[in-house]
């Protein structure tokens, strides 16, 4: 047999590294993140207009937009103006014009510096060559630098340069570039010596359909990929991107998909924490136990009949499964009848400080040593962080179940136009975007030294008031709902749901712009308001044990909201909210809803053994606090 | 077989090959396979490779020109840019090959790599080391393993 076969196993084994660049794998790593910023190319000239009603409704609040959100035929339509405005103003060709602005990374104003700066070195560094490198005027037949066969002129292609080359080798040459990844935009002649650039128009005339096809794909990725004001959303299955215009520190965007993630760190949004808190937590969080977090997130003991209890509602108000019907707080697995004063708030249950200074039983010097532990500490708030996150995914469906299901329903059931019903959904936007804003003010609130007194009150007063907010929005939106959905006709009760549902929001809405405010400051109206110390410092003294008037909705109007004024959040609390506290306690418990709904809302069914169980509750010698919060 | 359909281009440069070799190489193809080749290579002269005669391996593969040819050492050497299986670390061998590069240059680029070894670019780790910690006794190795395993026996 012949040696062939002999080398190709020898070199199959021994040249590994040669062979591991395949094009996937090459073209994912350049889709590392740029966390840089540079403020080139801010000009907008372009906004979105069709189909992204929805998107503006529940974005305009937002101040200013600083971002667009880019669909296919806008990449394609700016990418086509960049070449076109590079071509006109540099007099160049548009396809020079195209290999121009892929050097640049697709910055025109670079382009345009570089350009009349130097053309001449910018020439030399692109391949953008003016005059022929080598010429062969008399010649009839050219030989092929690749082939080395004999073509008649007008079968030799050659780039700027005049190196000549037969289309079939071009197809070859392109054809293998291609196929290596993105750098086949850089193409340049295949003589190793030469340096003039291969550009589209040349790709188009010798390239096969398919190679085409890929190079302007290629192309088309690029235009976001390689320019620093651009990115793809990265939701899964997601073919959006966003530009990123703005130049001040709020890097939240929305994508037409719905997902909202930070353009700085491209993690999930996170305002109004900083990128930096996100990070680390997120590092945090992956450094736990896989089963710790399934446990924490998605299982308890019923605190009464000890059967485990997976939530699958939104809010954190529990009802165990009958005949046991025991109602208690998810969060801090305490009776829900004791919620009130104690807990600092009829629905709030946010209070760390709180939990550990009340934990006065025999316990109590323990726990308080435990305090400085910081497991406990992080489980805390991981707990709450992630409960935040799966209420949030709960909500994200029940919205859009609400849309695309029970709307159309509900418009015929209560003979209302849909448009009379947008306040459910606005309700549910806003219970979505506040568990989002909740979630990671979590993170915030572990990051916040303890030492930092008087900002950890002032944090933890905003945020349970925050918390109660929505949780009296999420509760009402998910339960009270419930009748008006399974009923036949037109309910007298309607109106009256519409104008709680809608003054929730508001008051809800009210309560997290003050949040986000305070926490975007820095926490800084602690220090710099002498005056409002006085009052406001002395009532979350107060109710930092548990002894405020931070419950029920009668004291609230005296205090809390004098306070919310007083530290300098101008938003006061409309009178609704006072006339509505006393029976939003009223709500009806739907126990068929939960159990269709508990198969399908487990996210990871590797359910940990009894073993692992207990191990992970007890971890070095020392309960777990399941229970921070008061009992 | 195998040969029967062998491309223009691999032809031509095996005749040029073989009736103008480079100074200080040779190739030559194998008689029942075309694309594989038998290559020896001088030790440039004023290099720690002097007097020393090395032998090659290069095969084309069936991709080549769009692909580069494989080569490797046959010869033990001690050089920072070729492992202990003769495998040689060269950009024309890898990421920086053009379909207008031929077996000719390839091998002028081995020669001149011999004439200077790179050990900022190493293969070979220890070697590389080496080379940098004490050139003088990396070079005298090197001149060694020349008589060792190069002196053309
Ligand atoms: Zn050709
Ligand atoms: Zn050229
Ligand atoms: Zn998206
Ligand atoms: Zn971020
Ligand atoms: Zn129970
Ligand atoms: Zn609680």
């Amino acid at each position: 047999m012949d040696s062939d076969d002999d080398m190709h196993d020898a070199n199959d084994v021994e040249s590994v590294e040669d062979d591991d660049d395949d094009d996937e794998g090459f073209y994912s790593d350049e889709m590392g993140f740029d966390y840089y910023c540079s403020d080139d190319d801010a000009d907008v000239d372009y906004v979105i207009e069709d189909d992204a009603e929805d998107f503006e409704r529940i974005h305009s609040r937002r101040p200013e937009n600083n971002y667009i959100v880019l669909k296919d035929s806008d990449i394609q339509q700016r990418q086509d103006d960049d070449i076109t405005r590079v071509s006109t103003v540099l007099s160049i060709s548009q396809d020079a014009s195209g290999i121009l602005l892929r050097h640049f990374n697709w910055s025109v104003s670079k382009v345009h510096e570089a350009w009349f700066a130097d053309e001449e070195r910018v020439r030399k560094m692109v391949g953008l060559l003016e005059e022929l490198v080598v010429w062969f005027p008399n010649a009839r037949e050219l030989t092929c630098g690749i082939c080395f066969e004999s073509f008649p002129r007008g079968r030799i292609k050659s780039a700027a340069c005049g190196h000549p080359f037969c289309s079939a080798c071009w197809a070859g040459y392109i054809s293998t570039s291609i196929n290596d990844g993105p750098g086949c935009l850089l193409l340049r002649c295949p003589d190793p010596s030469c340096g003039a650039a291969v550009g589209q128009d040349m790709i188009n005339s010798l390239a096969s359909d398919e190679d085409k096809e890929k190079y302007s794909r290629y192309l088309h990725r690029s235009y976001i990929e390689d320019n620093k004001k651009t990115k793809w959303c990265p939701a899964p299955g997601c073919e959006y991107a966003v530009n990123f215009v703005g130049d001040n520190e709020n890097y939240d965007v929305s994508c037409l998909c719905t997902y909202g993630f930070c353009w700085n760190c491209t993690e999930e949004a996170h305002r109004p924490v900083d990128c930096g808190t996100v990070a680390k937590w997120i590092l945090k969080n992956s450094a736990e136990s896989e089963n710790m977090n399934w446990i924490l997130a998605n299982s308890k003991p019923c605190p009464k009949c000890k059967r485990p209890i997976e939530k699958n509602q939104g809010c954190m108000h529990m009802t165990c499964t009958p005949p046991c019907k025991f109602e208690f707080c998810w969060l801090c697995l305490g009776a829900w009848a004791d919620h009130g004063e104690r807990t600092g708030g009829f629905y709030a249950c946010n209070r760390y400080e709180a939990a550990k200074q009340e934990g006065a039983y025999d316990e109590a010097e323990r726990r308080r040593e435990m305090a400085k532990n910081s497991l406990e500490r992080y489980t805390h708030y991981y707990e709450r962080w992630a409960s935040n996150q799966t209420s949030r995914q709960k909500a994200l469906a029940d919205l859009h179940q609400m849309q695309t299901v029970h709307m159309e329903k509900l418009s015929e059931t209560q003979s209302q136009p849909e448009s009379q019903l947008k306040f459910i959904t606005e309700a549910w936007q806003q219970i979505v975007e506040c568990r989002r804003v909740l979630k990671w003010t979590y993170s915030y609130g572990y990051y916040l030294p303890e030492y930092e007194h008087a900002k950890r009150q002032f944090f933890e007063y905003l945020q349970g008031e925050a918390e109660s907010g929505l949780e009296r929005l999420h509760q009402c939106a998910e339960k009270e709902l419930q009748q008006f959905l399974t009923a036949d006709g037109p309910s007298k009760e309607f109106n009256d749901f519409r104008t709680k549902l809608a003054g929730l929001t508001r008051v809800t809405r009210n309560y997290f712009e003050n949040l986000v405010r305070a926490l975007e400051n820095g926490l800084s109206d602690v220090d710099s308001q002498g005056t409002c110390s006085g009052t406001s410092s002395k009532s979350m003294a107060g109710t930092s044990k548990g002894k405020g008037g931070r419950g029920k909705g009668t004291s609230r109007t005296g205090g809390s909201s004098k306070n919310v004024d007083n530290v300098g959040a101008a938003t006061p609390v409309v009178p609704i909210l006072v006339r509505w506290l006393g029976s939003s306690s009223a709500h009806t418990q739907r126990e068929r809803e939960r159990e269709r709904e508990s198969s399908g809302n487990r996210k990871n069914n590797k359910r940990p053994s009894f073993q692992k169980l207990a191990e992970l509750w007890i971890v070095g010698g020392v309960r777990v606090p399941k229970l921070s919060c008061v009992r | 077989m195998a040969n029967s359909n062998l491309p223009r281009r691999i032809i031509k440069e095996t005749q040029r090959l073989l009736s103008e070799p480079a100074p200080g190489i040779s190739a030559s193809p194998s008689e029942e396979n075309m694309r594989y080749f038998n290559v020896m290579i001088l030790g440039p002269s004023q290099s720690p490779y002097e007097g020393g005669v090395f032998k090659l391996e290069l095969f084309l593969p069936e991709e080549y020109p769009m692909a580069p040819p494989k080569v490797r050492f046959l010869t033990k050497i001690y050089h920072p840019n070729i492992d202990k299986l003769g495998r040689i670390c060269l950009d024309i061998l890898k990421d920086k090959w053009s379909p207008a590069l031929q077996i000719r240059t390839v091998l002028l680029s081995i020669q001149a790599l011999l004439s200077a070894p790179n050990p900022d670019d190493p293969l070979s780790e220890n070697i590389a080391k080496h080379w940098k910690t004490n050139e003088t006794e990396a070079v005298e190795t090197a001149k060694e393993w020349t008589r060792l395993y190069a002196s053309g026996e």
